[in-house]
């Protein structure tokens, strides 16, 4: 579902479903505390195999985000339109730093 | 009534949801509704298939959840049943009130879950909620953009 990589301080997490929906949102969420508990606290997490999220998707990058807390930053790119305007409708937008590619999220993340 | 309608019926499985949602993505094609609109009508009836299995039925399965799809010329509706524990009407987010007010910065109290309702509240135009004869039934209305200010 998730495959990760580390790249200078910065651990970047593939999402590798369509669909980060109620059926998948609880592995997701594990697999993604898993990476924080073992010190990844600047995470870059690529969407753009995602074509559909609902609220308990989203929920779920809520929690991963708090999980991190001060300590670092969850980072989102390559988020698709449709999935873009339902960040913008429920204010997740101004919650979540996102870029539009894992280059320009990189180049602009702490070094 | 001059409608074009489907009727959808899955077993309470969380797994199964994307059935529907897979169904509801084509059926949109034959409406005018833009490319946003349509992921966001198939959000709908996500959220409120979700919230059937989820706390109509407590996440139990082998209980059944209909969906009805019906498109009329001015406007979209989609009617999800369930025959389990009735929704408390105080949850309903009301039609006006800004559903996502809280303050971005503020990390410990950013929502979590609970989004589904304020989500289909923001997005479609009308929502009714009824129970009789034990079936909860919730109808969600989307009028199209060109038939708005006559709806």
């Amino acid at each position: 579902m998730l495959n990760s990589r580390q790249e200078r301080d910065i651990l970047i997490v593939q999402a590798e479903i369509e669909r980060l929906d109620a059926s998948v949102s609880g592995t997701f969420k594990g697999t993604m505390r898993d990476f924080i508990d073992n010190g990844h606290n600047m995470i870059l997490l690529n969407l753009s195999l995602v074509k559909f999220i609902d609220s308990s998707g989203l929920g779920s990058l809520v929690s991963c985000l708090k999980l991190i807390g001060k300590k670092g930053d969850l980072v989102l790119c390559g988020i698709h339109s449709n999935i873009m305007a339902m960040f913008k409708l429920t204010r997740m937008d101004r919650v979540f730093q996102i870029f539009p590619s894992e280059e320009e999220a990189l180049s602009s993340m702490p070094k | 009534v001059n409608a074009t309608q489907l009727k959808m019926i899955i077993n309470s499985d969380i797994e199964n949801v994307f059935l529907i949602s897979t169904v509801i993505n084509r059926l949109c094609l034959i409406a005018p509704l833009s490319s946003d609109e349509l992921f966001q009508v198939d959000l709908c009836v996500v959220e409120a298939v979700n919230n059937a299995i989820k706390h109509a039925y407590g996440n139990e399965s082998g209980h059944q959840v209909e969906v009805t799809f019906a498109l009329y010329p001015n406007r979209l509706t989609f009617e999800i049943c369930d025959a389990g524990k009735p929704m408390d009407t105080k949850c309903l987010p009301q039609k006006g009130v800004p559903s996502f007010d809280f303050d971005p910065d503020d990390l410990a109290n950013l929502p979590e879950g609970g989004m589904g309702l304020l989500i289909i509240n923001e997005i479609m135009d009308q929502i009714i909620y009824a129970t009789a004869e034990g079936k909860n039934k919730l109808t969600l209305t989307k009028f199209f953009q060109a038939n708005e200010s006559a709806s």
